[in-house]
């Protein structure tokens, strides 16, 4: 059985301003230092025409990562996500091809790889805390996916369908179930 | 080190070399950052009289000891060379400090390759650019890229050197052409517009600066530095005044500006337009223009706004920006309701390189100049201004930019035109050369005095004066206190918020704002952080920070003393030119015609009570009368070395007054 309240980190790029405090936050919290290539998420800038893409592990069900790793150094927490043993990988970067969106990251400190570890007993990962201005990141258990950032589409269809003239209580900025 | 990188680079562009100095913890507890490190090599490395276009010039860009951390709203650079497009009352040949404040990504990814300070020396006899990687500083040719546009150029020096995560800062033809009020823009669209820095950049033939930097930062406690930084944070994210900056951008001022008649309309001769708001204004630039936002680095709050054109005239045009201060400076300053228009010329003035206050200070000047017949189609070439008029506007900024015929005379910004012209004099609102912002110095008195007493010419940002508007301050009381003592903290508070156009309270407002704002540039966060609307945070939050960061076991009123010392610098660069007093104030204009509309018509400075509004305001600071620091205050702050200056100074004011009379 699929655990649906399982929380995930959800990601919608139209809403990220690439104001970098994902990553900030998450080089603190995992190595006390500042910069972006010792964070597990990372926002891919294209500046040109103002557009954000952050990418971070989205914990497959069925992860490439895992199946690619020579040495089984990928494997699964008990909150769901997929992190490397540091122990076992050689640093062959396997999971970084495997992975459809490239989301592991190579470690600064041991070479070897990383990805998100959804801040293991934190009540929510710090990358999602940092965005909450903007919640272009959220943190929702996996049965409300399709009804977040992850899929607009009800949210379009609500502008149709609610009632007419009513005064509406969502901010303009979407609903947030953060 | 922590927080810091504690290192300085130089580079002289004459021989093409690049050294490396450490910053020992004592000097960087004198001068903190950002803009303190800056100020201090622009005052001891530059001298009286002193052309700003020399090679000898330091243009320096510096970062603060937050930026680059997880500190929110922390991603500011500050670039201060000798500024060329400043002058004072005693000749359009003198000239000050000169500083901008520009957000993105550059300071921090400086500090990632390594380095808290870049200062650039010397001319190089080719357009060259500096490729920072990080321990590697290469000068390559810049050829191909002179003359093209900043975005343009910017695009393609990161494919010449074929990393998207380079970041560069660099100028647009407006500096390469020495244009006086060139601006530095970073990250394709941060732009650093006052005073003119890009005009010394582009006088070293320097077109851009490039860096990766491959360094991370480290913090002195990583754990509480953390708990501060969230809950500063969850501060910010609750703040009304943030959310409003969310939504509008630094647009929140301009419907209540409008209505309460302080903004700066044809040239400053009205602060009212009538149902502006229908047509103008941070709601309906957002519905209409805004794509999205933009953040500078680690700023949770992204006040950027970035313009794409859905439809019209210009269709599928996008570009960072505008601002406030840009659109309304393009726009109603020229008397124009057309939002489109004035948001399609500050792109062009972006791309272009250029100031774009001072761009349309310069444009608005000539078209009450022609409406007035002081200047005539023979002194411009053939062109007809006329108030609104979009079009020619957009040509005569490209005319600017490449100095072009009557482009040429304006370059040189709006004082030095006036002179060259001998006519208008009297209509260029400005203090030391530099033009208003969209705010009328005869209503919003804090304002008023803000421009006069700022150390880099009419500014608004200096003695931070948007909190002179009601409920900015109100809930501040205690900080007050620790910033003027509990005796001054009375008579500021007695009758505060005061009305408006009242000086009562003014200098002590600028004193205590000014100090607070020099705190915020010198952690390298934005002004929005410090002194400014509530919410935000306030300076406490930071220096905290900034001791977690840095280790550094300073106290508060460490910090003040540095922020003083910091001003008085920076003030101290003027005075030893003999810019005293005589430039601590405003153009006849603003003491003898009374405002033309709005709620507040017929109100003027009133010169007495300006006068005594100076005079506090140097009381405050310990001057003397003539404005100039005295030798105990500079000992205090341990700047003895710029007492002889000082007494040269005085002489050169002195002499200069013995003349007027």
């Amino acid at each position: 059985m699929v655990d649906l309240k399982e929380k995930v980190i959800v990601i919608d790029p139209d809403k990220c301003v690439g104001c970098h405090s994902c990553e900030m936050a998450c080089s603190l919290k995992n190595f006390g230092k500042a910069h972006p290539y010792y964070s597990r998420i990372r926002i891919t800038e294209f500046r040109d025409v103002n557009t954000f893409i952050p990418i971070t592990c989205q914990q497959c069900e069925e992860a490439s990562c895992i199946k690619v790793c020579p040495m089984g150094a990928r494997y699964r927490l008990e909150n769901g996500a997929v992190v490397t043993n540091q122990d076992a990988c050689i640093g062959c970067r396997a999971c970084m091809f495997a992975c459809y969106q490239g989301a592991p990251v190579i470690d600064p400190e041991s070479g070897k790889t990383m990805t998100c570890d959804k801040c293991v007993g934190e009540e929510m990962p710090w990358c999602v805390k940092a965005c909450s201005m903007q919640n272009a990141l959220e943190y929702v258990p996996k049965y409300m996916v399709n009804s977040t950032s992850g899929k607009k589409f009800a949210w379009e269809l609500r502008e149709e369908y609610k009632p007419k003239g009513i005064k509406d209580e969502g901010s303009e900025f979407g609903f947030s179930f953060g | 080190m922590h927080g810091w990188v504690g290192n300085r680079l130089r580079v002289d562009l004459t021989e093409g070399k690049a050294t490396v100095e450490n910053l020992s913890p004592q000097y960087l507890r004198k001068w903190v950052g950002g803009r303190g490190l800056n100020s201090d090599i622009v005052y001891h490395e530059t001298w009286e009289g002193m052309d700003p276009l020399d090679p000898a010039n330091p243009l320096c860009f510096a970062s603060g000891p937050l930026t680059g951390t997880f500190s929110p709203l922390a991603g500011r650079t500050t670039v201060s060379a000798l500024s060329p497009m400043t002058c004072s009352y005693r000749g359009t040949n003198v000239h000050g400090h000169g500083d901008t404040n520009m957000g993105g990504q550059f300071a921090t990814y400086l500090k990632y390759a390594g380095y808290d300070q870049i200062v650039v020396k010397g001319r190089a006899d080719k357009p060259v650019y500096i490729f920072i990687d990080d321990d590697k500083i290469s000068i390559r040719d810049a050829s191909h890229l002179w003359g093209q546009g900043v975005k343009v150029a910017t695009k393609n020096i990161i494919e010449e050197l074929g990393d998207p995560e380079i970041k560069v800062a660099l100028i647009g033809p407006a500096g390469e052409n020495l244009v006086k009020f060139a601006c530095v823009v970073n990250t394709f669209s941060n732009s650093g517009g006052r005073t003119g820095m890009g005009c010394v950049m582009g006088s070293k033939n320097l077109k851009a600066i490039a860096i990766r930097g491959t360094k991370p930062l480290t913090y002195a406690d990583p754990v509480k530095f953390a708990e501060e930084a969230w809950m500063l944070r969850e501060r910010v994210r609750t703040s009304p005044s943030a959310i409003r900056r969310k939504a509008e951008g630094t647009w929140d001022l301009f419907d209540a500006g409008n209505a309460i008649g302080i903004n700066a309309n044809k040239n400053h001769s009205t602060g009212y337009m009538k149902g502006i708001e229908e047509t103008y204004g941070g709601l309906v630039f957002a519905d209409k223009y805004l794509f999205r936002r933009k953040a500078c680095w680690s700023c949770p709050v992204a006040c950027g706004r970035y313009t794409y054109f859905k439809d019209g005239k210009h269709a599928g045009k996008h570009f960072g920006g505008p601002e406030m201060e840009a659109a309304c400076n393009l726009g109603t300053r020229l008397d124009s309701y057309d939002l489109e228009g004035a948001v399609w010329l500050s792109g062009i003035v972006n791309e272009l390189g250029m100031d774009c206050i001072s761009a349309g200070a310069a444009l608005s000047w000539s078209m009450e100049a022609y409406e007035k017949g002081l200047i005539t189609k023979e002194d411009t070439g053939g062109i007809e201004f006329k108030w609104a008029d979009m079009e020619t506007s957009e040509k005569v900024l490209y005319m600017i930019a490449n100095r072009e015929g009557y482009g040429d005379i304006l370059a040189e910004g709006n004082s030095r035109v006036a002179e060259k012209l001998g006519v208008g004099a009297g209509i260029v609102p400005h203090c030391r050369g530099l033009e208003h912002i969209s705010v009328d110095p005869r209503i919003a008195t804090g304002f008023s005095l803000g421009y006069a007493m700022s150390t880099r010419g009419s500014d608004h940002l200096k003695n931070y004066s948007c909190n002179e508007f009601p409920g900015c301050a109100m809930s501040r009381k205690d900080q007050i206190v620790d910033a003027l003592g509990p005796e001054l903290t009375e008579v500021f508070w007695k009758d505060f918020p005061n009305e408006l156009t009242s000086f009562a309270t003014k200098p002590q407002l600028c004193y205590w704002s000014e100090r607070n704002k020099c705190v915020a540039d010198l952690m390298g966060t934005c002004c929005h952080a410090i002194g400014s609307w509530g919410g935000l945070g306030d300076w406490r939050a930071y220096t905290t920070l900034y001791r977690l960061a840095t280790g550094f076991d300073m106290p508060d009123e460490e910090i003040f003393v540095a922020a003083e010392r910091v001003v008085s610098i920076e003030r101290a660069n003027w005075l030893r030119s003999g810019s005293a007093r005589q430039d601590d104030t405003h153009i006849d204009r603003f003491f003898d015609e009374p405002v033309a509309d709005g709620p507040y018509k017929g109100l003027k400075i009133d010169r007495k009570v300006w006068a005594w509004a100076q005079d506090e305001y140097y009381k405050l600071h310990g001057w003397d009368e003539e404005g100039f620091i005295t030798d105990v205050k500079l000992k205090d702050l341990n700047l003895e070395e710029v007492i002889p200056d000082m007494e040269h100074g005085r002489k050169l004011y002195r002499e200069y007054m013995e003349q007027q009379k």
